[in-house]
């Protein structure tokens, strides 16, 4: 099928006659011309983050074009849901974004509280806004390491991950899982922290602080990492805007957007926090508005350990919870941007229909056109930069 | 500040709309073969973001979401249309890109179309999956499927 005529128009991001997929093979602007090369990036690279497999097309060492091919890990979410009651789909939606999953269960909690009309106590809230910074904190160390991996840096893989076992073991303590936590419900959170965590989460933040440093200058002060990010990857304003990128990657293309200030949602509104921004949307912007990120995320643990009211860490729900039929959107701004989850109910028991908005879904689309006319070795770079999760992609 | 309601907007460029308020948001209710004319005159009103686009089975027909953001004012509106099972609705993946991926998911998962979209291909399911999100496909045991 032929693609139709791009309208174009002052400012808008300007599509190219085939926006997606590997033009043409052979292309030669003439006979003499010598044939390109497609290579299969995937599904088990190590460095393409969770089961992504990447045709590329290369002319030498160039990416001509790419195409990401996507459902090694489709379990159908979206479907099962529909079979579940409401307090159990919590359970799917933490294999969603695996990584994360404090988020993906919060946002479903705020759509159908919002649906139902529940209200939740202002400590669960609090429980909840400290959880999710943790697992931000959490996830973006994940990013972290693997990315310098990515960019051939082995050193600072093994520090992280043992900054982040225990951040993990406090995580563990308070939801009882280190990944799947089933801990954000509609109505509140499961448990209050337990005894002693608060002790815990200072201690581990009078270190984090340190070891954040250690490993920026490990990294962001490394010469050659330095180079290898520097005018790599770009996206631009506009492509950003036009692909639906949202989180860390859309704001190192200059787009003040954050969720939890724009939108509020939990208690964000009462904490003090500030949203880095980069401004030309390479590897080294998304870098540095990450690490600046999780400088914030510390900042607001801290805001919320020192707040943190007395009360019910949740509110009394029934187990046969029927919102009303109709529609509702949440979303919370997860560590890879925002994280919507759409419910339609008809009344009964299960959802009707729950959509989840994936972010790293709408910022991996980018890469075909984000690859195409940098080297190969950038591509790695420029997949790892974005902070991708399959599991949350392909649902 | 907009002078204007988007379903104003939407008359003013001769697209016929139903607008509502619902626990959603701003609702407005269209033709699907005018979704791409709508989104272009929507676009000239500020609502350059597209968040999402997936299409839910109400049982008799296939109703389609566009959920499109004024960003620089943080307005959400959702613009809705049904077409039926079989049925086909413009892409607008010329206008905003963010539609290529999840064009090819609705019309995989719900099994109908987007004339114009460029790569017209599966996104997540293997060849022959039937589509998946449709109500009348029910929920399989890994067991049940093997011997079916």
């Amino acid at each position: 099928m032929s693609a139709p005529a791009p309208i174009h128009r002052e400012g808008m991001h300007q599509p190219v006659a085939v926006p997606c997929g590997l033009r043409c093979i052979p292309r030669g602007v003439d006979e003499l011309a010598t044939e390109h090369l497609v290579l299969n990036m995937g599904p088990q690279h190590p460095s393409t983050h969770g089961v992504l497999h990447v045709l590329v097309e290369l002319d030498g060492e160039e990416v001509i074009a790419a195409e990401a091919s996507l459902g090694y890990l489709h379990r159908g979410i979206e479907k099962l849901a529909e079979s579940r009651r409401y307090h159990q789909v919590a359970t799917l939606l933490d294999r969603a974004d695996y990584i994360s999953g404090l988020h993906t269960e919060t946002a479903f909690a705020l759509a159908v509280e919002r649906l139902a009309g529940i209200e939740v106590p202002r400590k669960a809230s609090y429980l909840r806004t400290l959880m999710m910074e943790l697992n931000r904190y959490a996830s973006h160390l994940v990013w972290l390491g693997t990315f310098g991996l990515d960019a051939g840096a082995m050193a600072p893989f093994l520090y992280i991950m043992r900054d982040r076992e225990m951040l993990l073991d406090i995580i563990e303590a308070v939801t009882g899982s280190r990944m799947m936590f089933n801990y954000s419900r509609p109505g509140g959170v499961v448990a209050d922290l337990p005894a002693g965590t608060e002790g815990k989460i200072r201690e581990w933040l009078a270190h984090a602080d340190g070891w954040l440093d250690e490993n920026d200058a490990l990294l962001g002060g490394n010469e050659i990492f330095r180079l290898r990010m520097k005018g790599t990857g770009v996206i631009d304003r506009t492509t950003a805007l036009a692909f639906g990128m949202t989180g860390g990657c859309l704001r190192a293309s200059g787009v003040d957007y954050d969720v939890r200030r724009d939108v509020p949602y939990c208690v964000y509104p009462e904490l003090d926090f500030e949203v880095p921004l980069g401004s030309t949307g390479d590897n080294w912007d998304r870098y540095v508005v990450r690490v600046g990120e999780m400088r914030q995320c510390l900042r607001l643990i801290r805001q919320l350990l020192d707040g943190m009211p007395e009360g019910d860490h949740g509110s009394k729900m029934s187990r046969m919870l029927k919102p009303p039929a109709g529609e509702a959107y949440a979303a919370v701004e997860s560590p890879r941007g925002e994280l919507g989850i759409h419910l339609v109910s008809d009344g009964g028991l299960t959802p009707y229909r729950m959509r989840l908005r994936s972010p790293a879904y709408f910022n991996l689309a980018v890469v075909d056109e984000a690859l195409a006319g940098g080297l190969l070795a950038d591509a790695i770079v420029t997949l790892g930069s974005l902070d991708i999760v399959l599991g949350e992609i392909d649902r | 500040m907009p002078v204007q309601t988007p379903a104003d907007a939407l008359r003013a460029a001769g697209i016929a709309c139903e607008p509502s308020d619902e626990t959603l948001g701003a609702v407005v209710r269209l033709e699907a073969a005018r979704i791409a004319d709508a989104l272009e005159a929507l676009y000239a009103e500020g609502y350059d973001f597209l968040v999402d686009l997936f299409a839910t089975d109400t049982g008799e027909r296939l109703e389609l979401t566009w959920h499109v953001r004024a960003f620089e004012r943080h307005e959400d509106l959702y613009l809705k249309a049904t077409v039926d099972y079989d049925g086909e609705a413009p892409s607008v993946w010329s206008i905003h890109p963010a539609a290529l991926y999840p064009e090819r998911e609705a019309a995989e998962l719900l099994g109908m179309r987007f004339p114009g979209h460029p790569n017209p291909k599966r996104l997540l399911t293997v060849d022959g999956t039937e589509p998946l999100l449709r109500r009348s496909v029910l929920l399989r045991t890994a067991e049940e499927a093997r011997l079916s």
